[in-house]
């Protein structure tokens, strides 16, 4: 009773504590910031993607005597953790990197389970949109790639409505959309765009597009007919990677994933290759988003980690950015300098996500999807 | 207690160990039922109710669940054939015949069981890979020999993966029950000149036939419930189970939908288990034989015996040597298409590098992988003695007071967990336990909650094991303990305990060594104050670090073997089917 009485005190006392100390923290410098992160120690940071054991060495060389502990987990996955966490009233994580936007602004972000930080040192280089509802550190894309080795003289699809004619027949792969959050996303750009999808049909096959029972718009008519065209779907991007990409093949299958994937052309034996003179479009690119978990047990230290990961001042963003400084990944930063070998933000085709359409069709197309498989 | 006292002794006394069998059906009924009626009661929400329509009719049910229904079915069948087939042919080529190296074969064929399924299966595609998906192909494609979609994908190859999994555990049963027969009988039978066939049918297929049984249900619950080989080798050609189709939904938030699936496979799971219990049950009679008896008499194969021989050899070498070889390669080459080619040590010992693996350092580098290993030891470790209590006084209170409502509860709530996948297992104990109930603090990321939720998951093998040969110890010692007046747990351990050692033990090794490799249970209830191994390595290979992944998949092995090889010191007996 009494061990009680005395948590709930000290719960009441840490949720006041943080009201008041959040805001004041928010303003923080870094340097006034590095104090208070001293005596907190440590900073967990959730993260979708693997990269993060990269930004840790670099984190704790900048910033000695605080230990960086990140755990790479899926986008998905992160939402039912912290989900559960906060149901059993624990603050496990002190810093959110995500992906799955539409889910997490409804899900995470309203539901008070994280909240936004902006880093008042790079706040005046973003634009607004990669500031609110959440700080966006990057560009990820979900698009169509093919084998650069085997298709020298440039991608072999010119039209998205070519991968459900007889020749790409089982040759176009890509992840189940029912497994992660950002195919499905990509699915979801299809209805969204359905005008265009309409456009390019026509464009393809010279008449317009007859629409099958059932079928109300052109993006619905495409994702049937991909499916009907012996669509392969695997569990993760990598296999979609090796599938495409692995050197050697005479007829490699083509297929949607990331584009930053191509850096690790060299280390795996890939030739992976981004079609982008693809008509509409190639995919999609969507925002990595980085947050703080409400009441976060090291709230001066997760400020420190998410300056961290937006990058130095330098223009390539330095040792904090440097994972994800490549190829096919691009800064929201206005500052940071498209990487050499991509293709330039400007003329790269994928269409933008809008989190909150994409959010309201979801799960009727996470539906249509299941009805195909 | 007291209703021990007040039927003092005579047998068919009105309700005889009532008191035991209520506090048994209590704590099964808070540790498996609460969870699943938790679960039940969130899909039957106002918000959520839709869920049953849009899963059994709607225009989404075929997929969602009529056709991922059949597969779960041709699945549990066939592989719970093929297992009682295979494990029960080597049983008895084990405990019953002259066979050549009886003893290696008998060890050979308990470890298939330790490999965990989604290693089997990853190594399954090493070898059979097709070019459907493309880029990487199996080992025999690259030795030029065309691999059709059917071997490669779907059905086939899932059901030959779990088979291989799976047979060691009726293996195991159906041999611990042979191991019981009696060679008296079998030698006064030879002696009146009975036929092999005679014997066989009219004294060892009796004996053993709740084991068969108990083996079959197992490999069936299994199969039915097994997430990771249908998901790595039915995905591609979009074969779905009612565990992928389930933990797709709960992976994408659609928890309702998920639930209802797993409410549905319980009862269809049920169903079938309840028609194998009434085989078993009416075979009881059988029970009379004694536990003790003297050196088993073993049938003379004759000629027969080195093509038998040479036959079991290949499955153990296929289900154990290979699986192994292939897991140990791929953490060791660079390429997984290459599988013996370009060996380092770099993904066990190495240092952080940049250009490989995205500067992952080895496994030994890893302090959550090293952590982990301690975490895992740790909680296989507490489980195993927690289940196998439970396990015996379930097993013990089924056999002993076997009749009546209470115990037909007890049996059936016993078996569930099986037909619970691990991820709605794991789902509905973060549901229930993962916010505070009342006064007590919520479970979420302790080792509590991996205990308490292994515990009732791990429960129906421990029962299973424990129940084949309980139920074979003869009633009579036990009768006169309690004549002289020794209470109910006096006679367990004095009596019943000591009789039924040899399935303790390996009751408690199969839920260690299960706990350890186990990765369906505890996804969910992973967090990273509380990393297992198999989560760790299920974690490196969706990312695509294999080589990882089979690194630490290799660390469990040693941890299985290890702990199979201490239970076998520390209990001589463990595995009676191999003495001479």
């Amino acid at each position: 009773m009494k061990s009680r009485l005395l948590m709930a005190s000290i719960a009441i006392a840490a949720l006041a504590g943080h009201g008041v100390l959040a805001q004041d923290l928010d303003k923080m410098t870094n340097a006034e910031l590095l104090k208070a992160a001293q005596q907190e120690k440590t900073v967990t940071v959730y993260s979708f993607t693997s990269r993060i054991s990269k930004v840790e060495p670099a984190f704790e060389a900048a910033y000695p005597g605080i230990d960086l502990i990140g755990n790479d987990m899926s986008s998905a996955e992160q939402i039912t953790r912290l989900q559960a966490e906060t149901k059993a009233g624990i603050v496990n994580a002190d810093v959110v990197y995500i992906a799955d936007v539409p889910v997490v602004v409804t899900e995470l972000l309203e539901k008070g389970i994280i909240e936004t930080y902006v880093p008042p040192r790079v706040a005046d280089r973003l634009a607004p949109e990669f500031k609110s509802p959440l700080l966006a550190q990057r560009l990820s894309t979900k698009v169509l790639m093919y084998n650069e080795e085997a298709y020298p003289s440039g991608a072999p699809v010119k039209n998205l409505w070519e991968l459900t004619t007889d020749a790409w027949k089982g040759k176009v792969i890509m992840v189940d959309p029912l497994q992660r959050g950002d195919y499905l996303d990509l699915m979801t750009e299809f209805v969204l765009r359905s005008k265009e999808m309409a456009a390019s049909y026509e464009k393809q096959f010279g008449k317009p597009i007859a629409l099958d029972e059932g079928i109300e718009n052109a993006g619905q008519q495409f994702i049937v007919n991909l499916f009907k065209n012996d669509l392969v779907l695997v569990g993760s991007t990598d296999d979609v990677n090796a599938a495409v990409g692995k050197k050697g093949q005479s007829t490699p299958p083509i297929g949607f994933t990331s584009y930053s994937d191509r850096r690790d052309n060299e280390d795996e034996g890939w030739a992976l290759q981004v079609a982008n003179a693809v008509e509409p479009s190639n995919g999609i690119i969507f925002p990595a988003v980085i947050a703080i978990a409400k009441n976060a047990q090291h709230p001066a230290a997760a400020r420190l980690a998410v300056d961290f990961l937006m990058g130095d001042d330098s223009n390539t963003g330095g040792a904090g950015y440097a994972p994800f400084y490549v190829a096919g990944d691009y800064a929201t930063r206005t500052d940071i300098v498209s990487h050499p070998d991509a293709v330039p933000l400007a003329d790269f085709k994928a269409w933008r996500i809008d989190p909150q359409a994409t959010a309201k069709i979801r799960q009727d197309v996470g539906d249509l999807v299941l009805q195909l498989q | 207690m007291t209703g021990e006292v007040l039927h003092s002794g005579r047998r068919g006394y009105a309700a005889p160990g009532l008191a035991l069998k209520a506090g048994i059906l209590a704590v099964l009924a808070i540790l498996i039922l609460a969870p699943l009626l938790k679960i039940a009661a969130d899909t039957l929400l106002p918000a959520t109710i839709g869920a049953w329509s849009e899963v059994v009719w709607g225009r989404l049910a075929p997929n969602l669940f009529w056709r991922p229904l059949g597969n779960t079915l041709i699945l549990g069948v066939g592989v719970a054939a093929g297992c009682v087939i295979l494990g029960g042919f080597l049983a008895w080529l084990v405990t019953m015949t002259d066979v050549p190296l009886r003893r290696g074969i008998g060890l050979m064929a308990t470890l298939p069981f330790m490999i965990p399924s989604f290693a089997t299966a990853l190594a399954w595609g090493s070898l059979f890979r097709n070019d459907r998906v493309g880029g990487q192909i199996g080992f025999l494609q690259g030795l030029g020999l065309p691999v059709p979609d059917w071997l490669s994908w779907g059905l086939t190859p899932t059901l030959i993966v779990l088979v291989a999994h799976y047979y060691s555990l009726t293996f195991a049963v159906i041999a611990a029950a042979l191991a019981t027969v009696n060679s008296d009988l079998i030698e006064a039978a030879q002696l009146t000149g009975a036929s092999r066939k005679r014997i066989f049918a009219g004294i060892v297929l009796p004996v053993v036939m709740p084991a068969i049984v108990a083996g079959g249900s197992l490999a069936f619950a299994g199969a039915a419930s097994n997430f990771a080989a249908p998901a790595l080798l039915g995905l591609p050609v979009r074969m779905q189970t009612l565990a992928t189709r389930l933990y797709g939904m709960i992976e994408i938030g659609q928890t309702a939908r998920g639930y209802v699936i797993a409410i549905l496979l319980i009862l269809i799971s049920g169903f079938f288990l309840w028609l194998g219990n009434r085989v078993a049950t009416g075979r009881r009679s059988y029970a009379t034989i004694t536990g003790k008896g003297g050196r088993p008499k073993r049938f003379t194969l004759g000629r027969a015996r080195w093509p038998l021989f040479a036959v079991a050899m290949t499955v153990c070498v296929l289900t154990t040597i290979v699986p192994v070889v292939v897991l140990i390669a791929s953490s060791l080459a660079p390429s997984s298409s290459a599988l013996f080619s370009n060996w380092t040590t770099h993904y066990w010992a190495g240092l952080s590098t940049p250009s490989i693996a995205q500067g992952q350092a080895g496994i030994l580098h890893n302090p959550a992988i090293v952590g982990g290993i301690g975490i895992t030891v740790s909680v296989g470790l507490i489980v195993a003695v927690t289940v196998t209590v439970l396990g015996i006084a379930v097993a013990y209170t089924l056999a002993r007071y076997g009749s009546g409502a209470i115990s037909g509860a007890i049996h059936q709530l016993s078996f569930v967990p099986l037909l619970v996948p691990g991820i709605a297992f794991g789902a509905a104990y973060i549901a229930l336990f993962g916010a505070p109930i009342g006064p007590l603090p919520a479970l979420y990321g302790t080792i509590g909650l991996l205990v308490l939720a292994a515990t009732a998951y791990l429960v129906p093998f421990a029962v299973q094991t424990g129940r084949a040969v309980i139920q074979q110890v003869s009633g009579e010692l036990e009768e006169s303990a309690r004549l002289t007046g020794a209470g109910w747990l006096r006679r367990l351990i004095a009596v019943t305990a000591p009789l039924a050692v040899r399935g303790i033990a390996a009751g408690a090794l199969i839920v260690f060594v299960k706990m350890v490799r186990d990765l369906s249970l505890v996804v969910l209830l992973f967090t990273p104050t509380t990393p297992l191994l198999s989560v760790l390595a299920y974690r490196y290979a969706s990312e695509g670090f294999d080589q990882f992944a089979h690194a630490i998949t290799v660390v469990i092995l040693v941890l299985s073997i290890a702990a199979t090889l201490i239970a076998n010191k520390l209990q001589a007996k463990s595995q009676p089917w191999l003495k001479a």
